[in-house]
């Protein structure tokens, strides 16, 4: 039977956000006249593009019982990088390799000396947002021409933004559900939830390379976010991740991903990000007093994540 | 030929006269006490070019209400002048929190909303540029204040000069510990354009003297960090001539740091806040109070009154006033009021009362 709460799913709990994103869809399409056109609902796809992507790789971590708490610092490290003058083709390359080298050293510390990911991905956040204000204390510089059309263009009155959405979830569907990496990626977190964490590589799973490919990935799927949001400031910014990384763990909880591991799909990430996103739009469109947005967006979350009542306990 | 010449320079002169005729007829308009053309940029807009008839509805976006009190009154002057005026049908405000992606979000879903003038504050100088451009071409008039853009494309800015704002302090700090003084910087929130500013104005202030900057911190303006801030600087480093405070939050956290180890206080820069006029005022130290006041709020909603009454204005406007001294801000300081209110403002008793009283 087809488990549309997820309690027993390995897809975890996705569609309760699914039901409130439609809920709060068609309150603000009768309630405001602006909502439902196609210039907002475009907007709002693009609003959402770069959480999207980096929820997306928060949840490869998360999957296996991690968190990435660099991935804003990446987020503004990619564009100050973007920012620098030097050609597009030096700089969009630099910007994956350099992210894949965060990745690669947040994974490494991780699953070789066992430091707590929160603790790692903590420094390394902390070290990437200060090389970052070396490179651009305040934001400036000019991105290249090529990012800045990649963003804002359209074909067929279709914003670009929604194609990137669809190549990013195209990309990240093939990982997950038809490579064998993905999984690899739910049976490490499988046994990491239930704390049998040798259970994987006594299956000959390779576990640790695993694990430190998710790290990898997530802090390239930042650098993406990065580019797009560079396209979209069209300049380099030093602040411009700050947070991202919460809202990125929201999204990936709201979408019924469990943090322990194991548990969570790429659907529901996609849809806790639309959520979020759609909040932040609506509340505009409502004009929802700027004193009370934040209050009435954590009520929201609350209720949504204490509604998703599991079988066995989590976080 | 003498008569061609006296013909050209006739017409000459009566082209100069009609431009210039044209350019003193603007500026009738005022805007804020203290706000005026700037006169490296004497562009005007042209009367009629956003004429709208009413209702309006007039969006502003916020770099950040919450981020202290006196971000706080900035919104509370605008909602106050927008109140004023019968044909704001409604007045939005959005809270970018300081986000340069939400700032931009904000500003798309203001244009989506077709309001008929948005006001911005930005977050950074660069990245909501797109935006306002994406807005002018909409046909909506965009108003800037309290911070600049590396961009021409808005419709008429008011700039505060934070560069000024630092220069004011910096030069009465050069008066007060010479030529060889050892100072303190506190410095705002970092890469925010605002504090990189109000440093430069700092730096240009010093620029020439021996004057030597023996810590330099980052308090956020926020009154907790810098109390923090300077009891740490207070142990390890208490020689000190003077302190540059780019903020009064920190100014009253300093100087409640001497208080508590019963030093002398060193001359300290300030600005207009209710609670560290008082501190002032009752202890008596050396100060001066950079003036920014919030009302900046309600003089963008007047200049976006102005625009789609179709009045002329000019692109861009300046507002530098002098610093002040003591008994300027004693005649500002009410002590029937929290230490939260910022002068000058333009709110009414009635809401100084409802939103300030003790």
């Amino acid at each position: 039977m087809f488990d549309l709460m997820g309690r027993n799913s390995r897809q975890g709990m996705w569609a309760m956000p699914l039901g409130v994103a439609v809920v709060i869809g068609a309150v603000l399409s009768f309630g405001t006249a602006q909502f439902a056109t196609a210039e907002n609902l475009w907007n709002l796809v693009t609003q959402a593009m770069p959480l999207v992507i980096t929820a997306i790789g928060q949840m490869l971590v998360v999957l296996v019982g991690g968190l990435d708490l660099s991935v804003g610092s990446v987020i503004s490290f990619t564009t100050a990088i973007l920012a620098l003058d030097a050609p597009a083709w030096v700089l969009i390359p630099a910007v994956f390799v350099l992210a894949a080298g965060i990745g690669f050293i947040n994974g490494f510390v991780v699953t070789r000396f066992r430091v707590h990911p929160i603790i790692v991905t903590l420094s390394t956040q902390y070290i990437v947002l200060g090389v970052t204000r070396i490179l651009r204390p305040t934001s400036g510089g000019t991105v290249p021409e090529v990012v800045i059309a990649a963003v804002s263009g359209s074909l067929w009155g279709v914003p670009f933004a929604a194609l990137w959405g669809l190549a990013v979830i195209a990309l990240a569907w093939v990982l997950l559900y038809r490579a064998r990496y993905g999984l690899h990626l739910f049976a490490i977190g499988g046994g990491i939830a239930s704390g049998q964490t040798e259970a994987a590589r006594n299956f000959g799973l390779k576990d640790r390379r695993t694990v430190l490919l998710a790290y990898v990935a997530c802090s390239c799927f930042a650098a993406l976010a990065g580019v797009f949001l560079a396209g979209r400031i069209v300049s380099g910014d030093p602040n411009v991740g700050l947070l991202v990384e919460l809202d990125s763990i929201t999204a990936v909880a709201l979408g019924g991903t469990q943090l322990a591991g194991g548990i969570g799909s790429l659907h529901g990430t996609v849809i806790g990000a639309f959520v979020l996103a759609l909040l932040a739009n609506g509340m505009n469109l409502a004009n929802v007093s700027p004193f009370v947005q934040t209050a009435v967006k954590g009520v929201i979350l609350m209720a949504v994540v204490g509604l998703q009542s599991r079988k066995k306990m989590g976080l | 030929m003498l008569t061609r010449r006296l013909f050209c320079g006739l017409a000459a002169l009566t082209t100069t006269t009609i431009l210039a005729g044209r350019a003193f007829a603007v500026p009738s308009l005022v805007l804020m006490d203290g706000v005026t053309p700037n006169p490296d940029n004497t562009t005007v807009i042209e009367a009629g070019k956003f004429k709208k008839d009413g209702p309006w509805v007039i969006g502003m976006s916020h770099f950040g209400v919450n981020a202290n009190t006196w971000t706080v009154q900035v919104s509370h002057e605008a909602d106050f002048a927008a109140s004023k005026e019968p044909r704001i049908a409604k007045f939005i405000t959005l809270d970018a929190g300081f986000d340069q992606k939400k700032q931009v979000a904000d500003i798309e879903d203001l244009i989506a909303q077709k309001v008929d003038a948005i006001i911005v504050m930005p977050v950074s100088s660069t990245s909501a540029n797109a935006s306002i451009e994406k807005a002018v071409a909409a046909g909506i008039p965009v108003v800037l204040h309290t911070g600049r853009i590396d961009s021409d494309a808005f419709t008429v800015e008011i700039q505060g000069g934070a560069e000024h704002f630092g220069k004011v302090m910096g030069d009465w700090l050069v008066k007060k510990v010479g030529n060889d003084g050892k100072i303190w910087v506190l410095r705002g929130l970092a890469g925010h354009p605002e504090d990189t500013n109000r440093y430069n104005g700092l730096m240009q202030a010093i620029e020439g003297t021996n004057i030597q900057i023996v810590a330099e911190e980052h308090g956020d303006w926020q009154y907790d960090k810098a109390k923090s801030l300077c009891e740490t600087l207070f142990v390890s480093n208490p020689e000190v001539d003077g302190i540059w405070s780019s903020g009064a939050d920190m100014t009253r956290a300093c100087v409640d740091v001497f208080k508590s180890f019963g030093t002398a206080i060193p001359p300290i820069s300030g600005e207009g806040n209710n609670g560290y006029f008082g501190q002032w005022l009752a202890d008596g130290f050396d100060s001066i109070s950079s003036e920014y006041s919030p009302a900046q709020g309600a003089a963008g909603v007047r200049a976006a009154i102005a625009l789609l009454e179709g009045q002329e204005l000019y692109h861009s406007y300046g507002y530098h006033p002098e610093g002040w001294d003591k008994d300027k801000a004693a005649k500002f300081y009410r002590a029937d009021l929290s230490a939260n209110v910022w002068w000058p403002s333009e709110l009414s008793e009635e809401l100084l009362q409802k939103l300030y009283a003790k």
